[in-house]
Parts: C-alpha cells; structure tokens; sequence
C-alpha cells in the first residue's frame, strides 16, 4: 500500500516538474474581476463578459491590451485608475481568459 | 504582278490588325465595366455585418445546446484505522470517478445545469451487499461503489429583477456538495452553493436568491433561502403487505419526511474578503430503530452451520435539529505585499448544531428501547472549528494547502457526502488535519496528492441522529476508531 502510494507520489511529481502549465486561469480572472473591476463597471463579471464575443475579446486584448483599456477607460471612468496601474498588466491574461470563457459565443453558462 | 500583289497584301494585313485592335478594345471595355459592377457588389457587402451575423449564429447555437463538462479522476487511496483493543485495520482502494456536467441557457432569464455521476471502485459491482448504506441519496456520487450512474445535479434557475434587486429562483436536485471552502481541498475554482463546513450532501429541493449589494451598496450582499427534503416518507410501486400489494407510493410510517429549511447568508465578498454565513432548521431527523434480527449468512464451524445474524431495521424520527456557521474567506493576503500572499488563502469558520430530541421510542442495537438524538434526552449543542491555508506550490500554477478542524462532543455535521474514504473529516468529534498538493500537468489534467489524519476523541461522527451518533469515549470503549488515516494520489481530466 504505502510502495503504491510512493511510486505514485514520485511519478506525479516528475510530471508536475516537466510541466510547462503557466497558464492564465479564469477563474483567478473572474476574482479580479470582482476585486477590481466590479465597482467600476457597475456589473456582475457574467454580465461583463458577455458584452463581445470572443473574436472580439482577443483583439482587444491583443498585444498589452491597448485597445481594450482605451475602450473601457473611456466607457467606464471608474475603471481607468486600474487599468492603467502595473496591477492589471500583471493580471491582464488571467482577465482576458475570463472574458473569453463566459464571451457572448463561447456557449458557457454562467453559474449565478 | 509582283507589283500589284504586294500592295494587295500589305494592304490586307493592315486592315485585319485594325479589326483586332478594335475586338480588343472592345472586350477591355467590357471587361472593365464588368469590373466595375463586381467593385460595386463587393462594396456594398458589409463584413461587419457578416460578422456580426457569424457570432449571433454562434452564440446561439452555443445557448441552444446542452453543454456537457467532463471530470474524470482516477485515485488510490490507502486508508487505515487504529482501534481501541483491536487489530489495526488497513486497506488500499482503486477508484474512477465521472462526473458529467450538463449545462443549458435557451433564454435569457433561465439556465439548466445539471450533473449525472458514477463513483466505483476497480472491479467491484456488488459494493452495495457489503453495507445496507452505500446506497444512500446523500452521497450517490460521493462515496465508491458500483458502476451505475446516478444523478447528482438537476436544477433549472430562473432570474430576474425587481427593482435594483437580482432575484432566482430554483428547483431540482441541489448543487450542495463541495460547496464554499470545501471547493479549496477538492481542487475545484468555483464553490457549490451551501457552506461546505456543516453543509455537504447531495438533496433535492428548492432555493431563492436575492442579491442586496445594489441595495445596500455593500460588494457581494446576498440572501439565499433553501428548501431540501432528505428522506421522503413513501413506500414505492408495488409494495407488499401481509396479505397482499399495497396502492403504490403511500406513506411508509416507519420513515419520516426529513426536511430542511435554511438560509445562507453572504454579508460581503469584494473578491479578496468573503464572509457567509448560514442558519438551517430541520425537521424529523432519522435514527435507526432496530426492531429485530434477520439472519445473514451461515458458516461451517467444523462440526456445524453457524448462523450470523445481522439486525433488522427501519429509521424513526427522533427530533430536530438547527445548526449554523460562519465562515471568512481571504484571498490573497495583504495588497501587493509579495506575489506569495497576493496568491495565497486563508480561511476561517466557526459551526454549531443543537439537538431538540422528541420522545419516540426506538430499538436499539444492544435489544433494549430508547429515546433521545445523539445518545441524549435532552438537547445538546455541539461546535466545529476550521481553518485552513492555500498557497503558491514550488512549480507556478501549483498549490499546497494545510487544514486543521476540531469538532466538539455533540457536534453533528450534515457532511455525508464529503470525498473521503475514511468518512468525513469535517464531521469528526475530535481532531482532523489534511495536507493536500495540487500540480497541474497540463491544462485539462491534475494531479493531487492528499493525506487526512484524524485522532477522534469520541464515536459516532458523521452517523445518524439516534443512538448510533451517541458520543463515547474512544480510549473507553473496546473496538472504537481512535484514528483514521486517509492518503490519496490521484490524476484529474476536467475540460
């Protein structure tokens, strides 16, 4: 039981090594979302992310986002400090990866 | 003659090369108005337009279809008690576990979601003849046993507004198992819906939600009333008495409807700080009520057949309970301190349940009569405390978390349908501690590595609200778990 146990334990953990998951994480965007975001947008994340599809998300997010932060600035005066402070560059994939999964096409329910 | 063929035949090479040049002339022309129609066709085709058109086909066939989700984990679990005055016990299990997710939006203001789930151990479809419980509705999907699917989650939600008040209502089978907090050791983003300290068991009912954060202005203010029923009073389809079939689904006056009536409470969640908290009432809780014994099996002794004889029950209701908590969530410590606490989570929870015992006589399994819920006649309270941290792992994307929880004499948790082998932590009268490891290998894939330890103080954690959930002693009473220990690799698909 506990050799099992260890084999296992030492091939995941070879694994864990190798991976290359440093990927952005919706989740963790949704929970910027509502840190940072709500209060400014005057919108649950659903219903924010829901407003282009997501050809739409990917080119405004495009390069460090440009697009999306003069359109949201503009849109959303609330949002400009934060959006243009070094916390959301350093957040942004994780923001762009939420928007695209709950975006007007992805097809995703949100969970209320 | 040379001198007049000549003439005559420059003559006529000339007049046909003006000929061509003017057939020429006149197909460029043409060719050029045809150009300049396609030029004014293509001009007024607005690609926006189109575009527009693509993704309104594309969110709508999305929105039209039932969604399906899948989680797959494959997990060993080595578990292993010490008992009072009996042998150690140990065992290593191979399990699957499917959950499929079902999810549907075909209008605006209504959502499907749903969940159908199998939980097996390797090679084993007759699990169910080992114990007249593993069959049980709380925990269906939460506890390995044989192959057959059954349903977790089924509940459609129905929102709207009234006034600056977001509202839904909804039915069906709940979303109330690894609900907030619990959602942390089991690797899930998202919480399901109840406080996963006192609360995680699978039931049907209904709830009502009410956001107050654009009310109050206070971030994340919400209500939610749940309606459950845990055990409903009814015989089935052609049940039987002693002379003959009884009407189908008639009242089965052995078993109670037990019935649950709560109501959650978010006071505030920015994102960074989450407080919940939650108070249920519920009625007619079942303790078993042996009134006999059946014989199970036989065996050769050597000169004879020996019978074993197991004991014949039904369940009673023995009186009713409430319970509360509440629970703070931080995630990420501090603002901008360090990329480690900006990354990391804390929590905090506080539980209590009390009993309110009736007077109905029950069989116990010693052949005596009693009455009382949790070994007692009169009403007991019981408390739980929990707590636990998240934090980056070595490699980015990793996460290691740390949890300890301590419940009280009398504590009773509603925590059936909690994943793990050895019974539920969060249940437990005395300590309980779990580290767990959490490495993504790719994307859609997972590994975690966990181990639980809990050193019980008394018997009859997480069983029912009768005699077999009385609270003794485990130095003091011959065979009861003083330890149990619960280790557990698994690799998770989820997509």
């Amino acid at each position: 039981m506990k050799k099992v146990l260890g084999l296992l334990i030492s091939v995941f953990l070879v694994l864990g090594m190798m991976s290359t998951s440093a990927l952005a994480d919706s989740a963790k965007g949704q929970k910027y979302y509502l840190k940072y975001m709500k209060d400014g947008s005057g919108m649950n994340g659903a219903k924010f992310a829901t407003q282009h599809t997501q050809t739409e998300w990917k080119a405004l997010f495009d390069g460090k986002a440009e697009k999306f932060v003069a359109e949201y600035a503009t849109k959303y005066p609330g949002l400009e400090t934060f959006l243009k402070s070094d916390k959301f560059e350093k957040f942004m994939p994780d923001i762009k990866d939420f928007c695209m999964e709950f975006a007007s096409d992805s097809g995703n329910v949100p969970s209320c | 003659m040379k001198k007049f063929i000549v003439p005559l035949l420059i003559g006529a090479v000339l007049s046909s090369g003006y000929a061509a040049d003017d057939s020429l002339k006149q197909e460029i022309e043409a060719l050029k108005v045809q150009m300049a129609e396609l030029k004014n066709a293509q001009s007024k085709i607005n690609i926006d337009a189109l575009k527009a058109q693509v993704s309104e086909i594309k969110a709508h066939d999305a929105g039209d279809n039932i969604k399906w989700t899948v989680d797959f984990r494959t997990a060993y679990d080595a578990v292993s008690y010490k008992l009072n005055n009996a042998p150690d016990q140990d065992n290593g299990i191979w399990t699957n576990k499917l959950i499929l997710g079902m999810a549907a939006q075909p209008s605006d203001n209504l959502i499907f979601r749903g969940a159908l789930g199998v939980y097996k151990s390797f090679g084993q479809d007759n699990i169910s003849q080992t114990s007249s419980f593993q069959d049980f509705d709380w925990y269906g999907t939460q506890k390995p046993g044989d192959s057959t699917i059954k349903l977790r989650e089924a509940y459609f939600l129905y929102f709207g507004d009234i006034g600056d008040v977001h509202y839904s209502a909804s039915f069906g089978r709940r979303p109330s198992v690894d609900g907030f907090l619990e959602n942390l050791r089991v690797g899930n983003a998202d919480p399901a819906s109840p406080i996963g300290h006192n609360i995680n068991m699978e039931f049907d009912g209904a709830s009502f939600k009410f956001d107050l954060d654009k009310v109050t202005g206070v971030s994340g203010m919400y209500f939610k009333i749940c309606l459950g029923r845990g055990f409903s009073d009814t015989t089935g389809a052609y049940s039987m008495n002693s002379t003959g079939f009884n009407p189908g689904y008639i009242e089965d006056s052995n078993n109670p409807d037990m019935d649950l009536a709560g109501l959650i409470f978010q006071a505030y969640d920015n994102g960074q700080y989450k407080i919940m908290a939650n108070y249920f009432q519920g009625w007619n809780m079942m303790g078993l009520n042996v009134f006999g014994q059946k014989a199970a099996y036989q065996y050769w002794n050597g000169s004879g057949w020996t019978t074993v004889n197991v004991p014949a029950f039904n369940f009673m209701d023995v009186g009713d309970m409430t319970g509360g908590a509440l629970s703070l969530q931080v995630t990420g410590i501090g603002d901008g301190m360090s990329d480690f606490l900006d990354d990391s989570i804390f929590f905090l929870s506080y539980a209590f349940s009390k009993t309110d015992p009736n007077k109905n006589y029950f069989g116990t399994m010693s052949g005596s009569t009693d009455y009382g819920m949790l070994g007692s006649h009169e009403s007991e309270t019981g408390s739980s405390i929990y707590t636990g941290v998240q934090v980056p792992g070595i490699m980015k994307g990793q996460r290691l978390g740390l949890e300890y929880n301590h419940g009280s004499k009398y504590w009773r948790s509603f925590t059936y349908g909690e994943d793990t082998l050895v019974g539920s932590k969060l249940a437990a009268r005395g300590d309980a501690y779990e580290l767990y490891y959490i490495l993504p290998i790719l994307k859609n894939l997972t590994a975690q590595f966990s181990y639980i330890y809990i050193d019980y103080d008394y018997t009859g954690s997480d069983m029912f609200f009768g005699q077999t959930g009385t609270p003794m002693d485990v130095d003091k009473t011959a065979g009861a778990v003083k330890t149990a220990q619960n280790a557990r690799a698994s690799l998770r698909y989820r997509y």
